[in-house]
This record gives structure tokens, C-alpha cells and sequence, in this order.
């Protein structure tokens, strides 16, 4: 996972939501299908595709897709 | 009927009424080494962190082997070893057993019911036994049928008995990261175990009296909040998810129904908040047991629980609070339960009144 464009085709592809672009930046609250199972099926994902431990903890502080994105990716 | 129950026992007082009956003692089974966060999580590839922060279970247990999947105990294997600490403990010989009550809702297999096959360990028979199919209410239903069978039915003692196997579902191969939320939540949450318990028609062993009962179908119109599915020959490749839980809907019900149980219990034994002295809430997971036990709020009650150690084991559950409770309960001392089974949106609850 190099880009922003990799993320969001994983968080459709493996997490099943229909994510539309500008739905990276929007606030968590304002997906409709979001919730912890969610965020566990997204670390998962991540985790396989960066072969990384996430620190869950930092991730409950992100509020939308793109603050996690750029913890998992480490910017 | 079953509604004007509680309210008929709270008529009466505690003490010689027929509408009294007695748990002697207690027994639980848990098979092999608890498992803790860090071993479920590499077993399944998912992350150990979420699984405190959002089930806030520590440690439970399985029948089967997470390296090699094979098959350590059957439920009967648990439930016979449960009841048969529980039988020797309240004091009562195996001849004195007039029936056996079991509540389960993963049989080792439809037919014979598990709860022969107990009985068939235990050295039991020439009695009446009974298999309730059941979730989370299940351990109410069967005491409430014991209750009954005991102040009514002619029978001065019997077997009463909880298990589950949840395993069965926990499939080792799998990759979980196609996994609906709804299937993959009951992963995590789950465990294995079994409880039992002696009841009696007078009192004996601990002489804890049970002197209420609630068990009431609340479902008309309503999706279950689980279902457990289960394949024979013509379906068995068909794919359909084994579990499903609808945990949005068990997360915004549950807590609300155990609060109402709550009150009714209350109202029917003409109780205050203030003479329950321990509460055994419903044991969902670690979180989720913790938020609800705060919102029933009972000012002085100490808090019975034992999910966050054992995982969810269904059945099980309940008699895991008893045996816990029994080492801290005191003559004249009271304790209320509560249990929900989202399955199809259970209400139960009972009372226990120490003699």
C-alpha cells in the first residue's frame, strides 16, 4: 500500500464498503456503515498489507479514513 | 402464564412456601488452559489490542485444540463433570437425582440429546431428563423447569445443568479478512464451558433459596438478534454463515432489556434496589458487561461477573456467577441475575435468597 488510491481500493475491496473519494476526509461519524468491526476488518487489512502491528489505540484517536490512512502508512 | 409466575412466588415469603426451591450446590467446567488475547489473536491473524479495547474479554476457554483443532472434550464430557462436582458437593447421593434439566444451545448432536449422554456419564437412570435448545437464557429456563419440577412436580431433587461448545464454530483455516462483521464479532467473543447446579425441594448444602424466576419470550415481530444455523446432508454446502449476530441491535437492546428485568424482578419480589446485596449482570463480553452493570445501577450490590475470564460460554454463564457468588454470600443475604437472549429476545432473571 504506497497511496491514498491503493487505501481507499482496499478499504472497498477487502472491507466490502462502498467508499466514495470524498469520503476519505469526512468525519467517521458521517459513514454510515462504520463501526469497531469495521475498524478491526480495516486493521486487519492493513496490517496483512503493511506487515505491520498497528497501534490501535493511536487509530481510536483519527476521525476519518484518511488520518488512519496516514498512521498505517507512517506519514 | 409464565408472566404471573414471579408475581405468584413474591406473594409468598421465603421460607416453607411450595413456591421455594433450593440450589444445594454448585459445579463449573472449563476445558484446559485459558486462552488469552495475545494466542486468540495470532490464531485468528486479527489485532490483540482491539480485541481488549472492544470486547474487553481477557482470557477464555476452548474444547478444542487451537494448534492441532482436534476435539478435547464434548459438551457432554463438560456439562457430566460439571454436574458431577455439583453433586458431590451438595452432600445428596446419586440415587437421590430424580431428573436432569439440561440447556444448551450447541448439542454434541441432535439426537440423543446431550443430555442423556450426561446422565449416561454420571451413572444416572430410570429418570426423567429434558434438553432445552437454548442461548443466553438458556441456564434460567432450566433452573425455572427444576424450580417447577421441584415445588410441584412431586420430585424432592434433580440435576440442573448449562453448557456450550462454541468452538464447533471457531474454524482455524479460515481467512477471516472476508469475514462479514456480523461472523466475524463471534470469534472473539465466544467461549467454551459448562455449570451445573443440585435444586431441591427443601433446604440442603448451601441452602440458597430461589425464590423467583422470570423467563418470557419478548420476540412477536422482532429479527432475532442471533442465529446459530445448523446443515444436514441437502444444505451442507450451501453457503450461508454459520452465526450471525447482529451486534448493533444486542448492543442497543440488551442493556435496555436487562434494566427492565431488573425492575420487574424488584416489583414482583417486593425488593428495594437497596437489599440486593450482589448482582449477577448479563455476561456478554468484558466491555459490554461492564457498561450494562453501571447503567442497572444498584446502589449497594457487589457485581457477580465472570465473562471478562471464561469468554461468552452461553449456557454456562450463569452457573460461572453461582459459583462465584457462593464464595461471597452470607446468611440473609440476596442476589439478583439477569440474562437476555438476543437470539429471539428473551427476558430472565432470578432470585436467590441465602437461609
Amino acid at each position: 500500500m504506497h497511496t491514498i488510491d491503493d487505501f481507499v481500493r482496499l478499504v472497498r475491496d477487502e472491507l466490502g464498503m462502498p467508499l466514495e473519494e470524498y469520503q476519505v476526509a469526512a468525519d467517521l461519524d458521517q459513514l454510515p456503515e462504520w463501526d469497531s468491526l469495521y475498524l478491526l476488518k480495516l486493521v486487519t487489512a492493513l496490517e496483512q498489507a503493511t506487515g505491520r502491528s498497528l497501534p490501535v489505540g493511536r487509530l481510536l484517536e483519527a476521525r476519518s479514513l484518511g488520518e488512519i490512512y496516514q498512521l498505517a502508512a507512517g506519514t | 402464564m409464565q408472566s404471573e409466575q414471579p408475581r405468584e412466588q413474591a406473594s409468598s415469603p421465603p421460607g416453607p412456601a411450595a413456591t421455594v426451591s433450593y440450589l444445594a450446590a454448585v459445579g463449573t467446567a472449563l476445558p484446559g488452559d485459558p486462552v488469552d488475547n495475545a494466542t486468540l489473536a495470532r490464531t485468528l491473524g486479527v489485532n490483540e489490542e482491539w480485541i481488549d479495547v472492544f470486547i474487553g474479554t481477557r482470557t477464555r476457554h476452548f474444547a478444542r485444540d487451537l494448534e492441532t483443532g482436534e476435539v478435547r472434550w464434548s459438551l457432554a464430557d463438560l456439562c457430566a463433570r460439571a454436574a458431577e462436582q455439583a453433586l458431590t458437593a451438595s452432600g445428596l447421593a446419586p440415587h437421590e437425582i430424580d431428573f436432569v434439566v439440561m440447556g444448551t444451545a450447541t448439542p454434541d448432536h441432535l439426537m440423543p440429546a446431550t443430555v442423556n449422554h450426561v446422565a449416561d456419564q454420571l451413572g444416572l437412570d430410570q429418570i426423567p431428563t429434558y434438553q432445552l435448545q437454548s442461548g443466553c437464557a438458556g441456564a434460567v429456563q432450566a433452573l425455572q423447569l427444576g424450580h417447577t419440577l421441584v415445588t410441584g412436580g412431586g420430585h424432592k431433587a434433580g440435576l440442573v445443568i448449562g453448557g456450550d461448545v462454541c468452538s464447533k464454530h471457531l474454524d482455524l483455516d479460515r481467512d477471516l479478512s472476508a469475514a462479514a462483521p456480523s461472523d466475524l464479532v463471534n470469534y472473539v467473543l465466544f467461549g467454551d464451558g459448562a455449570g451445573a447446579a443440585v435444586i431441591t425441594s427443601e433446604p440442603r448444602g448451601q441452602r440458597l433459596a430461589l425464590s423467583g424466576v422470570l423467563n418470557r419470550f419478548t420476540g412477536l415481530g422482532r429479527e432475532p438478534g442471533q442465529v446459530i444455523d445448523w446443515f444436514g446432508l441437502a444444505d451442507r454446502h450451501d453457503d450461508r454463515q454459520a452465526i450471525r449476530e447482529d451486534y448493533k441491535a444486542i448492543e442497543e437492546s440488551v442493556p435496555v432489556m436487562a434494566v427492565e428485568i431488573l425492575w420487574e424482578l424488584l416489583e414482583d419480589l417486593d425488593w428495594t434496589p437497596e437489599q440486593v446485596d450482589f448482582l449477577l449482570p448479563p455476561q456478554l463480553s468484558g466491555r459490554m458487561t461492564r457498561r450494562i452493570a453501571e447503567e442497572l445501577g444498584l446502589p449497594d450490590a457487589v457485581e457477580v461477573s465472570c465473562v471478562a475470564d471464561t469468554g461468552n460460554n452461553g449456557n454456562a454463564l450463569p452457573f460461572l456467577q453461582l459459583e462465584a457468588l457462593l464464595q461471597k454470600i452470607g446468611v440473609g443475604q440476596r442476589a439478583l441475575a439477569i440474562a437476555v437472549e438476543s437470539s429471539k429476545w428473551i427476558k430472565s432473571g432470578f432470585a436467590l435468597e441465602k437461609i
